[in-house]
């Protein structure tokens, strides 16, 4: 072979070797979704459950079906509004955006379509409204509480566990001490994942009263002694319950979410702080069976005394910047009244996800224990609504504070002064 | 062709350095000032509008205690992490130069664990920390024990064992090459004169290798300056944010707390104490450098 031939086979054979290389890269990137625009005359869904990707590509290509509408369902594993951000920046939003609630105040107040006129508005408690319009559609209802297995409870007892029976932390007390009795050294599990201990349970200290605003509002002003608090009181001190029954008692911040949740499908954890979102995790393992949820049990007998703490959750709103046609809105308001009315959306919500449907219509009986659970719950009546406008930063600094307190690190009257600092120090969130 | 003109010259600087002038001025000047506009807005992240607000984020960046404190966080961590890094790098570099048996399986083995991403590295060790470190000390003390990530002390220790152990076989090789360069010649003439190994070591070899000393100590306060993904995958900052590193508060501060500007320009201040470091370090080192 003459050398020229060589060289110029080289030359061929790297600049293929280059462009392989280059394309292997962009394939690299596109789970975020580039495509955004792709689904021609169709639009496309941001899906911020990544649990339900699966059967939510398989309900876009089955609303294709029925009604023709090209639908495209994208996730993405960065953080929800970090992600909507690059696709605002690059002025290529999706048309209907799976969020949670905060973002419906920042992101669909700015950009979301008004749904005020759409059927299901009247067919649901949950849905959000900014100003006086609805932006937020509700997919889902979840609710924290403590989430039990009352076959695992059944094998130490011998007897059927009743929740409605444990109505105080007296009685939650002595059925924990009947557990440890049986055998079951160690039957509380806790989550130390800072969202988990601030956002979830320090949550409900604000959330369980008549004006949680109010509290808030006092709280930043700096005018709340929480020691001299009976909610604060009350919550702590079934914290301080939970604590010693804590099978990571040891070692309280080494504790594994996936363990916890493996030992209550399992039934060798009885009880753990949490919401019904749990049973997703739970259902990996061999779930035994005689999952549940039941209040957080207190000795302060109030209005609250009996309920989950929860409401709407992972809202869709329709994205109304000039990216979006008119059109495509229209699409996109088709398809959440499809949601809502047809067969295929009712099971879809209930069934095939396992999700607590919002609205009232939705009689298709949901497939998750937990679920079940809440929806009872919800049903009657028996839900204390979220707040929604803590600061960005609320659960991770006062997670933490609260990682402290678990792990004996400090005093109630430190945690208190600790959040009370807080408060005062952080700019009240406009809402 | 006439080779000596202007526009000979600029061809040529075009065609082989125009590409990658191009490439920088996209991917990192670019960027770089378009930061720099940013830290003076009061922009959210995800909003279409971006208030100016001049130089308020500077002042709350100056004012944010968290943030000096991860940086003084990150600052003990780098010192104690180059610290070992090189002495271990420099140990085994040592060790598979001086002709043991097998020494191209050893280097390659050491340097495996740079090969590993620093996420996977993180869950990993995390593995280790959580489950295997508690479940042997239980077996051997008999009591529970604690892992060592869950206490404010010994989630430090493991994110600088665990950097060392990562960056410890990069350094290793630059310091083989180190080692490499240094003509046997002049160690043999050192030993004639009366040298002892050691100080045939001290005297010609280390002096001769400083510019190996100088990259992979840069390399290390670099890298260890900006650490995020190790960080993430093996503490997230915990326990109680004890071990969030400069480069975490600024990603929690710009995109979970939704203050774009304020976190960008702690990425900015991060990145000027980090080129400070760097460059005296650098130039300290250049100093003393001798040719043989």
């Amino acid at each position: 072979m003459k050398k020229s031939t060589m060289k110029k086979l080289l030359v061929a054979m790297l600049s293929f070797a280059m462009i392989f290389a280059m394309a292997a890269c962009g394939g690299g990137g596109s789970d975020s979704g580039d495509a955004a625009s792709s689904a021609d005359g169709g639009f496309t869904i941001f899906n911020s459950k990544m649990e339900i990707q699966d059967q939510f590509e398989a309900l876009a290509k089955q609303y294709t079906e029925e009604t023709g509408v090209p639908v495209e369902v994208y996730y993405s594993q960065d953080t929800v509004s970090a992600h909507l951000a690059t696709k605002y920046a690059s002025k290529d939003p999706y048309t209907l955006n799976m969020v949670d609630a905060k973002d419906i105040y920042s992101l669909a107040k700015e950009y979301g379509v008004d749904m005020s006129d759409q059927d299901w508005v009247a067919d649901t408690d949950y849905a959000i409204s900014v100003d006086g319009k609805v932006l937020g559609f509700p997919s889902s209802i979840e609710a924290r509480g403590i989430i039990y297995n009352a076959e695992g409870i059944k094998k130490i007892t011998g007897k059927d566990f009743d929740p409605a029976s444990i109505t105080t932390l007296d009685g939650f007390k002595a059925l924990l001490d009947e557990l440890v009795k049986g055998g079951m050294e160690a039957p509380v599990a806790i989550m130390k994942e800072d969202w988990s201990l601030g956002a979830h349970y320090l949550q409900q200290v604000y959330e369980e009263r008549e004006d949680p605003e109010a509290f808030v509002q006092s709280l930043y002003k700096g005018e709340v002694d929480l020691m001299k608090d009976e909610k604060f009181n009350s919550l702590m001190d079934t914290f301080d319950v939970l604590k010693a029954y804590n099978k990571d008692k040891a070692s309280p911040i080494a504790a594994e979410r996936d363990l916890s949740e493996q030992g209550l499908a399992e039934g060798t954890v009885a009880f753990m702080f949490g919401g019904n979102w749990d049973f997703a995790e739970m259902k990996k393992y061999d779930y035994i069976g005689g999952a549940g949820m039941m209040p957080v049990p207190q000795n302060l007998q109030d209005d609250y005394t009996g309920k989950l703490v929860g409401g709407g959750s992972k809202f869709f709103y329709i994205d109304g910047s000039e990216n979006t046609s008119a059109e495509k809105q229209q699409m996109a308001k088709d398809f959440l009244n499809w949601l809502v009315t047809s067969d295929a959306g009712k099971t879809f919500i209930s069934d095939t996800c396992g999700m607590v449907s919002p609205f009232k219509s939705n009689d298709v009986a949901c497939s998750d224990d937990l679920g079940k659970a809440v929806k009872t719950f919800a049903d009657a009546g028996n839900l204390v609504p979220n707040y929604d406008y803590d600061p960005d930063d609320h659960y991770s600094v006062l997670g933490a504070e609260m990682q402290k307190y678990l792990a004996d690190q400090c005093t109630r009257e430190e945690l208190a002064t600790a959040i009370q600092n807080y408060w005062k120090s952080v700019t009240p969130v406009e809402h | 062709m006439e080779r000596n003109t202007f526009s000979y010259k600029l061809r040529q600087i075009l065609m082989f350095a125009g590409p990658g002038t191009i490439l920088f001025f996209c991917v990192v000047i670019v960027p770089f000032i378009y930061g720099l506009y940013l830290t003076f807005t009061s922009w959210d992240g995800v909003s279409a509008n971006k208030p100016f607000v001049g130089f308020a984020n500077y002042a709350a960046a100056f004012s944010d205690s968290a943030y000096w404190i991860a940086l003084g966080r990150t600052a003990i961590y780098s010192i104690f992490a180059v610290v070992f890094i090189n002495i271990l790098a420099f140990a085994l570099a040592y060790l598979v130069t001086s002709g043991v048996k097998g020494q191209n399986f050893f280097r390659a083995g050491f340097f495996v664990p740079n090969l590993i991403g620093g996420i996977v590295l993180g869950y990993v060790w995390k593995f280790v920390f959580n489950r295997a470190y508690v479940a042997i000390a239980s077996a051997i003390t008999g009591a529970p024990a604690t892992s060592p990530l869950a206490t404010t002390g010994g989630a430090m220790f493991c994110l600088i064992f665990v950097s060392v152990w990562q960056y410890a076989g990069y350094m290793m090789l630059i310091y083989v090459a180190g080692f490499m360069s240094v003509s046997d010649s002049l160690k043999e003439a050192a030993m004639i004169d009366g040298c002892t190994p050691s100080q045939a070591m001290r005297n010609v070899t280390i002096p001769l290798m400083r510019s190996s000393f100088v990259q992979c100590i840069f390399l290390s306060i670099t890298r260890c300056f900006v650490v995020y993904d190790v960080n993430l995958s093996l503490t997230k900052g915990e326990p109680f944010n004890t071990s969030v590193m400069a480069a975490m508060h600024v990603y929690n501060t710009a995109f979970t707390y939704k203050n774009y500007g304020m976190g960008q320009a702690e990425a900015l201040i991060l990145f000027i104490v980090c080129a400070i470091v760097g460059v005296t370090q650098v130039m300290i080192g250049k100093k003393g450098e001798v040719e043989a």
